[in-house]
């Protein structure tokens, strides 16, 4: 660090060590507590003081509030919203898996076979024995 | 890369959290206000620009990912550009180049300090007033600020150094400062 270096960094960052590049601070601590250093602050130094003085308001509560109430229609609600549409996902889920379950049991399931036989006026022991299969030999 | 302070915050924010959003609010606010009202110099046009900004930021928090930049940086970038937006409808700048000299005209009178202060900063170039308020008033590192200009650590001393001077000439010419 050297008097055209630090006056250089002054100039730029301002008096106060805290606003000086972290890489150079040290050796700029260490070179401000000399007679020219310190020269070199004083000049900064008075900039600063009138930079220090310019405050801004804090933020008020009616922006606050107005800015909480733009979270809830964009965040809020996109999480409500989010909810809703898991909820509608597992209706749908749920749904399609009744119908999934319906469909396999009619096509896996082999036809029901009656287990007992009304036989009628027409039958025999071995099958149908009506006037469509059996011509009367008289 | 350092860790992010922000990042598991902007994650919950993203997830819908009203706790998050409560303290997402409290912790940048006021830094966004007091970095509009700076650039611009009007508190009702920077109260603007903040629920502008937190709009974008409440669109963006599902899907934000940390790139190069923090999270702070970034809201600062996303305000800056809202401030420049509003300082080109206001006819300041013409054209996309920005002017780098301050403006020669004298300052209004102001009784107060701060306020002539405040009339300096809205007369020196936007790029030196951006590159001053983000070092001076919002305490960010070199590296930081950089970052969020976009341009290099030298780029930005150098507007520094501009700006600091154009500051003292415009002062010193109103008899505030030496």
């Amino acid at each position: 660090m050297d008097a055209r270096r630090f006056a250089a960094l002054t100039e730029a960052y301002g008096s106060d060590p805290r606003r000086w590049p972290k890489a150079e601070r040290e050796a700029a601590i260490a070179y401000a507590s000399s007679e020219t250093g310190q020269a070199i602050s004083r000049n900064a130094g008075a900039l600063d003081a009138l930079l220090d003085g310019y405050r801004v308001p804090h933020p008020g509560k009616a922006l606050h509030d107005t800015i909480l109430r733009t979270a809830d229609r964009y965040v809020v609600r996109r999480r409500r919203q989010r909810f809703w549409w898991l909820g509608l996902g597992l209706a749908g889920i749920g749904l399609a898996g009744a119908v999934a379950g319906l469909a396999l049991v009619t096509v896996v399931t082999p036809e029901v076979q009656p287990d007992h036989y009304v036989l009628d006026a027409n039958a025999t022991a071995f099958g149908d024995a009506g006037p469509d299969t059996i011509e009367e030999d008289l | 890369m350092s860790a992010d302070p922000d990042e598991e915050l902007v994650r919950r924010v993203g997830a819908g959290d009203p706790a998050a959003v409560q303290t997402l609010v409290a912790r940048k606010l006021p830094r966004i206000l007091s970095l509009a009202v700076r650039m611009l110099g009007d508190a009702a046009e920077a109260e603007d620009v903040a629920q502008e900004t937190f709009v974008r930021i409440w669109r963006h928090a599902s899907s934000w990912r940390r790139g190069n930049a923090r999270f702070d940086s970034w809201i600062h970038r996303v305000t800056l550009n809202l401030c420049y937006d509003r300082l080109r409808r206001r006819r300041e700048l013409v054209t996309d180049d920005l002017p780098d000299m301050a403006d020669p005209s004298p300052l209004p009178d102001a009784r107060e300090e701060p306020q002539r202060i405040e009339q300096a900063l809205q007369a020196i170039a936007p790029r030196q007033r951006e590159a001053i308020i983000l070092v001076y008033y919002q305490e960010m590192s070199n590296i930081e600020a950089a970052a969020t200009l976009d341009i290099s650590v030298d780029a930005l001393e150098s507007l520094l150094s501009r700006g600091r001077r154009a500051l003292h000439m415009i002062l010193a010419r109103d008899g505030v400062h030496d």
